[in-house]
């Protein structure tokens, strides 16, 4: 490179350096974020706001509207309100316009793409426990997988949420605790195209029998050979303490050495930053 | 000023030029149905969003169109971006016996600020529809580490598109910039290993390094021994976060933020790891 070609980038270069430091500038410069009506009442207040254990009813006369407003409601609800959603679909079970409801409830959440909504919905016809539901649920496990779409670090995104989805049905599937459905979540325990489904019917399978041994010897023949290593996975529970977890852990690594990783890589060291942010303040009290 | 360095200075501000002109935004006509349970336990918080705005180093023209001077409109970017904040900010358990790790390690993963975590680094948005996040090291020693989240997790109709994704993303990036502090090497594939491989179905893969709970105090998620045997990959912060949203959380977290935050973490451990699957979590009855 010549001397004068140099100076000519030299010259652009500091040009750019002080245009860059100018946008930095401008970029850094933080105005504040503003809205139109903002709340100032911190959430505790407006979770107590919230009325507790009050599901919307769901009636055969207007089958569609209110279990749409029963899937709204299931989804915002928590954890305490659990029983009060299992005592509705119990009574809703007997009711087939409801569970056709339900049923079209998913198709339309899965159609417009919210993926939680859907999970939702799918998760509460698995937990009515119905024939007609179970069939649906696995109607929706053989959906063919997408095959064109986005592609995420090698993985196609419309593959992997219908995956998602089927996962979810197929726990409900297996729910249900019956013979011929039984034979249904063993066999995509092996032969599903996704491996997010068959891992979630090799759970749920074991899960639904206790976990029992017999149950594992059961599944072990449908499971692919290189993916055995599922039937021992750890699966936290809730409300499980450490040390029953952990001695979970310890079996599985003991029975499965294989798994342990090897150690991380160095790489070069990187020279220290030179102006680190030090904003540690209290976030607002909730 | 070398050559060198004039070259590099012109292709960087000619990239920012670039990027800042790009004037596209994610799809703002919705948000999911979990976002949406999320956001009315607060119903738009002004004291939090203008608390985390500095908290995650927040440009306010990175955001300009995406909900900066809108932040009560749950269909934009920027009131997603602070509502998964929140979610981590508050939503954690923090139970001792039960929980992989605390707020105090999620936040510090997540937020700007220098720590044992990671050097400073601060949040902003992209338009790429091919990645969740990116983390982009600082190129000066006067710069600051960057963590890009990208459309796929604010299009309304992918599933990532929820408060639990959105903030596993924050560890996920986060735990990027640790590497980057600790100096290790975790591949050249966008920051992980290649794959297909082992068990990994995907183009990305990392490694688990199985812990027992209990295992780490609270805060101390950054600690490492340089082995194995006390070490965290970006997909396994994310993991396990995952699992705190879904199993440990607070009484109020609403159930679709749990289910969905369940299912990425199952998904997640089943396809992402070269060892085998990581733990799984959420439970197998449907409700």
């Amino acid at each position: 490179m010549q001397r004068n070609t140099r100076r000519v980038f030299s010259r652009a270069g500091t040009f750019f350096v002080t245009l860059g430091l100018m946008s930095g500038s401008m970029a850094v410069a933080q105005d504040r974020p503003t809205a139109e009506k903002p709340s100032d009442l911190p959430p505790s207040r407006v979770i107590a706001g919230r009325p507790l254990h009050s599901p919307p009813k769901m009636t055969v006369e207007d089958a569609r509207k209110s279990v749409n407003a029963f899937i709204t409601w299931a989804g915002q609800s928590v954890v305490e309100e659990q029983n009060d959603a299992r005592r509705a679909l119990v009574s809703a079970a007997k009711s087939p316009e409801l569970i056709q409801a339900f049923i079209e409830e998913i198709i339309e959440a899965n159609k417009s793409g919210d993926t939680s909504r859907a999970l939702v919905a799918l998760g509460l016809l698995g937990e009515m426990r119905t024939y007609d539901g179970a069939k649906f649920l696995v109607e929706f496990v053989r959906m063919p997988l997408p095959t064109k779409g986005t592609v995420i670090e090698g993985e196609l995104q419309e593959e992997a949420q219908q995956a998602r989805l089927q996962a979810k049905a197929i726990a409900g599937v297996a729910y249900l605790r019956n013979a011929e459905f039984d034979r249904e979540v063993a066999y995509q325990a092996g032969n599903h195209p996704s491996v997010i489904v068959r891992a979630e019917a090799i759970s749920a399978y074991l899960w639904n029998r206790g976990d029992t041994l017999e149950a594992r010897k059961e599944l072990e023949p449908f499971v692919r050979k290189e993916e055995r290593l599922y039937l021992d996975r750890v699966r936290r529970v809730s409300g499980e303490g450490a040390e029953a977890f952990n001695r979970k852990l310890t079996a599985y690594l003991k029975a499965h050495p294989e798994v342990q990783a090897p150690n991380p890589e160095r790489k070069d060291p990187r020279p220290p930053e030179e102006k680190p942010n030090t904003y540690d303040v209290t976030p607002p009290k909730f | 000023m070398n050559l060198k360095q004039g070259i590099a200075l012109m292709s960087s501000v000619l990239a920012f030029g670039l990027a800042t002109e790009a004037g596209a935004v994610c799809t703002q006509t919705a948000a999911s149905q979990a976002d949406r349970d999320l956001w009315n336990t607060h119903g738009c918080w002004q004291d939090f969003f203008l608390w985390q705005y500095k908290a995650y180093g927040l440009r306010s023209g990175d955001w300009s169109n995406r909900g900066w001077n809108d932040a009560c409109n749950v269909n934009l970017e920027y009131p997603k971006h602070w509502n998964a904040s929140y979610l981590l900010t508050y939503g954690m358990l923090d139970n001792w016996d039960q929980s992989f790790h605390g707020t105090e390690d999620y936040r510090a993963t997540a937020e700007a600020r220098s720590s044992n975590f990671h050097d400073s680094l601060y949040h902003s948005v992209t338009d790429r529809t091919d990645v969740f996040g990116t983390f982009t090291p600082r190129f000066w020693p006067w710069d600051t580490d960057r963590v890009e989240t990208a459309c796929p997790l604010y299009n309304p109709t992918v599933s990532n598109s929820n408060p639990g994704s959105r903030a596993g993303d924050y560890m996920h990036e986060g735990w990027h910039a640790y590497f980057d502090k600790y100096s290790y090497d975790n591949g050249n594939t966008g920051g992980h290993r290649p794959g297909p491989q082992g068990a990994c179905t995907i183009n990305g893969c990392d490694y688990f390094y199985f812990h027992g709970i209990s295992k780490y105090v609270f805060g101390a998620m950054w600690e490492n021994n340089g082995t194995a045997s006390r070490f965290h990959s970006p997909n396994q912060v994310q993991v396990e976060f995952l699992c705190d949203v879904a199993d440990q959380s607070q009484w109020w977290i609403p159930l679709s933020v749990r289910q969905t935050a369940a299912s990425d973490a199952n998904a997640r451990a089943a396809s992402r790891f070269i060892n085998g699957p990581g733990y799984t979590c959420g439970s197998p009855r449907p409700w």
